[in-house]
Parts: C-alpha cells; sequence; structure tokens
C-alpha cells in the first residue's frame, strides 16, 4: 500500500533532498494564489484563473474519473464536463468549507458516478445534483470542517482497524466492493456497510465541533 | 421505524449513493425515504468522500491524455469574461502567458526581438540617478534596479544562497527591502533550464504572513555563465522574510511545491 503523505507545517523542518535545511512547504490544498481565491477569479470569468486552475487540477479530475470510468474516451468526456460545473459552480465555492481541491474533487466524482450510474443503465435513480446547484455558502457552520490533508489523516487514524483496511484498499488501491469482498473474504453487505458508516463517522469527526449537527453515529 | 431510525437509515443509504454502491433495492428506499421531509442529503457526507478521494490520488504521476489540457481550455471559451491583462497576469501568475508563448515555436523570433528591443532601451534610460522608491521601471535592468536597491534602501536584508545537492557550484545573495517591497536574486553558475521542461521558482518564507511560502514567481537561466539579476515578484506583501528558497518545478511553477528539487536557499 501506498504510504502517506504527511503533512508538515512551515514550523517545522526537515533535512530536504540536498542537503539543506528547510521549512517544508505544506503538501496540503491550496487556498489562494497570489493573495486572492483561485475559485473566486474563476468565478469573475477570469481567463488566466481558469488556465491555472486546469493546469492545477486537471491530474486530479482525470486520477478520479479514470478510477470510476475505464473507457478513455468517455473518462475524457466526465474530464471535460467536471470543469464545465467548476466553472459554472465556482462562485459558489466557500473557502472555509472545503479547500479547493476537496470542491473539484467533489465535482469530479459527482460526474463519474453519474456516468457509472447511467452506464450501469439504471436510470431510475436520480442523478446527483449539477454542479451548478451547489452552494457551499448555503451549507453554514453545519457542512464541515475544512479538509486539510492532517485533518483527513487523523480522522482516518480514529476509524476502527477494520474500517479503516477497507477505506485504504477502496479509496487508495481503487479495489470495487467485489475486489474488497475478494481480498478479505468478508461478506458483500459488510464491506458496503463498514464503508458506509465509515464515511459518516468520518463526517461527525470532520464537522466543526460546535456545529449543531454533529452527531456521534456509532461505527460498527 | 421511530424518527431517529428513519433518519438513521437514511444517511446511511445517502452515504451509498455517494460512494455509488446501492443496489437496485436500496435504490427505490432512498428515493422513497429522499421525499420525506425529515431525510435530508448532507453536503457534508459528500464533501468527506471528496476528500478522501483527493487525498488517495497521487497526481504527480499522472499522465494525462494527449490534447486533454488543450480541449479543457478550449472549454473556457463560454465562460471567459476576462482575457489576461497585466494586472491579472501578476495577480493569479505571469507564467502562463508565459508558457505559451515559450511553447509557440512561431512567435520565437518575437521573443528574441523583445528582448533586443528591451536590451537597446535599457541602455538610453537606465540612470540610477533617477531612481525613486518603489517598483522599479521596467525599464531599467534587473543589475541597474538591484544596485540601486543596495544603494538606497535602509532596510536592506542581504542574505547569500547556498546551493545543495546537484547545485552546490552556485553561488549567488539575493537582497530585500520590507518597505520598498522589492527584492533581486543574483544567481551564479546556476545550470540553465529548458523552460518547456523545468522552471526555477522561488518561494519566500515569511512566518509573519502563514504558513504557506509566498510565491516569488518563476524565472528562467539563460546563461550557462555569468551572474544573472532576477527580480522578486511577490505578489502578496512580505513582512519579515526568513529564507528565500529556490526549487525547480514544472513549467508556470506550481501553487504549492512539494520540494522535490530544492536547488537553493538564502536564510536571511
Amino acid at each position: 500500500m501506498r504510504s502517506w503523505v504527511f503533512f508538515v507545517g512551515i514550523r517545522d523542518r526537515q533535512i530536504s533532498n540536498t542537503g539543506l535545511n528547510l521549512p517544508l512547504f505544506v503538501s496540503g490544498a491550496e487556498t489562494d494564489i497570489g493573495g486572492r481565491d483561485l475559485l473566486a477569479l474563476v468565478a469573475q470569468g477570469k481567463e488566466s484563473a481558469m488556465d491555472r486552475c486546469i493546469k492545477e487540477y486537471a491530474p486530479l479530475v482525470w486520477s478520479i474519473v479514470r478510477r470510476y470510468v475505464q473507457n478513455t474516451s468517455s473518462a475524457e468526456d466526465v474530464v471535460q464536463e467536471t470543469f464545465i460545473d467548476l466553472w459554472r459552480s465556482a462562485k459558489r465555492y466557500d473557502s472555509s468549507i472545503a479547500t479547493h481541491t476537496t470542491f473539484v474533487g467533489l465535482l469530479a466524482r459527482r460526474r463519474a458516478i453519474d456516468h457509472t450510474r447511467k452506464e450501469s443503465r439504471r436510470p431510475r435513480l436520480e442523478p446527483m445534483p449539477e454542479g451548478d446547484s451547489l452552494n457551499l455558502a448555503s451549507e453554514g457552520p453545519n457542512a464541515l470542517m475544512k479538509c486539510e490533508r492532517e485533518v483527513v489523516r487523523q480522522a482516518l487514524a480514529k476509524l476502527p482497524e477494520e474500517t479503516r483496511e477497507i477505506f485504504i484498499l477502496h479509496f487508495d488501491q481503487g479495489m470495487t466492493h467485489p475486489e474488497i469482498v475478494e481480498w478479505t473474504g468478508l461478506p458483500l453487505g459488510t464491506v458496503k456497510t463498514r464503508l458506509r458508516r465509515g464515511l459518516i463517522e468520518l463526517r461527525n469527526q470532520l464537522r466543526p465541533a460546535n456545529s449543531p449537527s454533529n452527531p456521534q453515529t456509532p461505527n460498527s | 421505524m421511530t424518527d431517529q431510525e428513519i433518519i438513521s437509515r437514511f444517511e446511511e443509504l445517502d452515504a451509498g449513493r455517494i460512494l455509488g454502491d446501492l443496489d437496485t433495492g436500496e435504490m427505490d428506499e432512498w428515493e422513497e425515504l429522499a421525499r420525506d421531509p425529515r431525510c435530508q442529503s448532507d453536503l457534508a457526507l459528500e464533501l468527506t468522500a471528496a476528500a478522501l478521494e483527493a487525498e488517495f490520488q497521487d497526481t504527480n504521476k499522472i499522465e494525462l491524455p494527449p490534447g486533454l489540457l488543450e480541449e479543457l481550455e478550449k472549454g473556457t471559451a463560454d465562460f471567459v469574461v476576462e482575457k489576461p491583462s497585466k494586472k491579472v497576469e501578476e495577480t493569479v501568475g505571469e507564467i502562463p502567458l508565459w508558457r505559451k508563448i515559450l511553447s509557440d515555436k512561431d512567435t520565437a523570433w518575437a521573443i528574441a526581438a523583445l528582448f533586443a528591443i528591451l536590451f537597446v532601451a535599457q541602455t538610453f534610460v537606465s540612470d540610477p540617478s533617477t531612481s525613486t522608491p518603489g517598483p522599479p521601471s521596467t525599464q531599467v535592468s534587473p543589475e541597474e534596479a538591484s544596485k540601486t536597491l543596495v544603494a538606497e534602501a535602509k532596510d536592506l536584508i542581504r542574505a547569500p544562497f547556498e546551493g545543495g545537492g546537484d547545485y552546490k557550484g552556485m553561488s549567488g545573495e539575493v537582497v530585500w527591502s520590507d518597505e520598498r517591497q522589492e527584492g533581486y536574486m543574483s544567481l551564479t553558475n546556476l545550470p540553465v533550464n529548458d523552460p518547456k521542461s523545468k522552471q526555477y521558482q522561488l518561494w519566500i518564507v515569511d512566518p509573519t504572513r502563514d504558513e504557506k511560502p509566498v510565491d516569488g514567481g518563476v524565472f528562467d537561466i539563460g546563461l550557462a555563465e555569468g551572474t544573472t539579476v532576477i527580480p522578486i515578484r511577490n505578489p502578496l506583501v512580505i513582512r519579515d522574510p526568513k529564507a528565500f528558497v529556490i526549487t525547480l518545478e514544472q513549467p508556470g511553477g506550481v501553487v504549492v511545491s512539494k520540494q522535490e528539487i530544492v536547488v537553493a536557499a538564502a536564510n536571511s
């Protein structure tokens, strides 16, 4: 399994590849460029910000989409749809709720999962909301604390070992549910339940402690 | 079922919806419960899944399909309100424009001509005696502007660069003035870079700002010998720089450096 990328703030120091003693740069998601929020500039229709956004997030979007969409041509279409969503929904982005990376990741997942549903001929299920309906600003303090990498990693570490293992198999190794069943020998229902309840538990941990919607959902 | 049991069941199904693993029966159940006013989808669940998804992606190793970036750039056409201007370049980073120019073989001659014109122009207008505090005129060469800064700045910071690893042979220094928000790097024996492959990027470590180093701009080294003076392009106000770090990054630079190749550092 891939090792975790440890977040280290700039106050920490390391011996870098060159032997120089330097502060580590934050490896988590960033929120601004040049002192101004990149997505705010995108929302204003600034082409240079969009170009920067594409350069910065196309690999992430492609990576996420490819997990769900195997066909290369279809995956490219989904990536393009994701960025169209991003241009449309940038004005609703709220940096106090999600990092750029999380926001872009959310849009990519939505598009990819919707595509998968359509491909699996399950038209009855309502599609996930379009990106332009996304409004983080309206979520207020109940939504989520900012998902910096360190916070996510700490929350994951608190999950029960058996749940954490399935999360890593699914999100890190990219295993499908049947593959996890084959790998772990667990029944499909158990895998699904652990993933679902684990997700809820993580959500609860990532929510601000003072949020009125912070139920402690037991993990089983 | 009690209200709480209904809400909990919906929440679990909603997590399944977000994870994309609902079976047909569960889809029916989710749809029915979704119509119940007691049941509300929680965006935070989806944000959690997205944060996890992003956390595990190693985007450094991702190779995009050929042409995808160009297609994505074309896709912005309907949403662009403002084309890049000098102001926007300074705010967002002027590198994309440079990258576009440098990647265009047909305009290579134009770049050479531009530099030639600037070189000729600077010989006529660079007069240190006329310099005033503040950012230097674009008609003054970085070398001259640096000298002026050193001569005039009352709060001048000078720090030598120390190369590391493959760059131990380099030398140089950085000069900086908080008051004037102006600074220059003088770099010697830094290897010439191919802007289409890699570019140098400066980072300014200012603990008074926040934990993230400030992007000091990307630059290229075009001379194999001699000293190159590079102006520092700080988009944010620098109050108390503690270090200046040069990394080697992808063309156009990066927003957050992973310090994979640290070229040199200067501690003030």
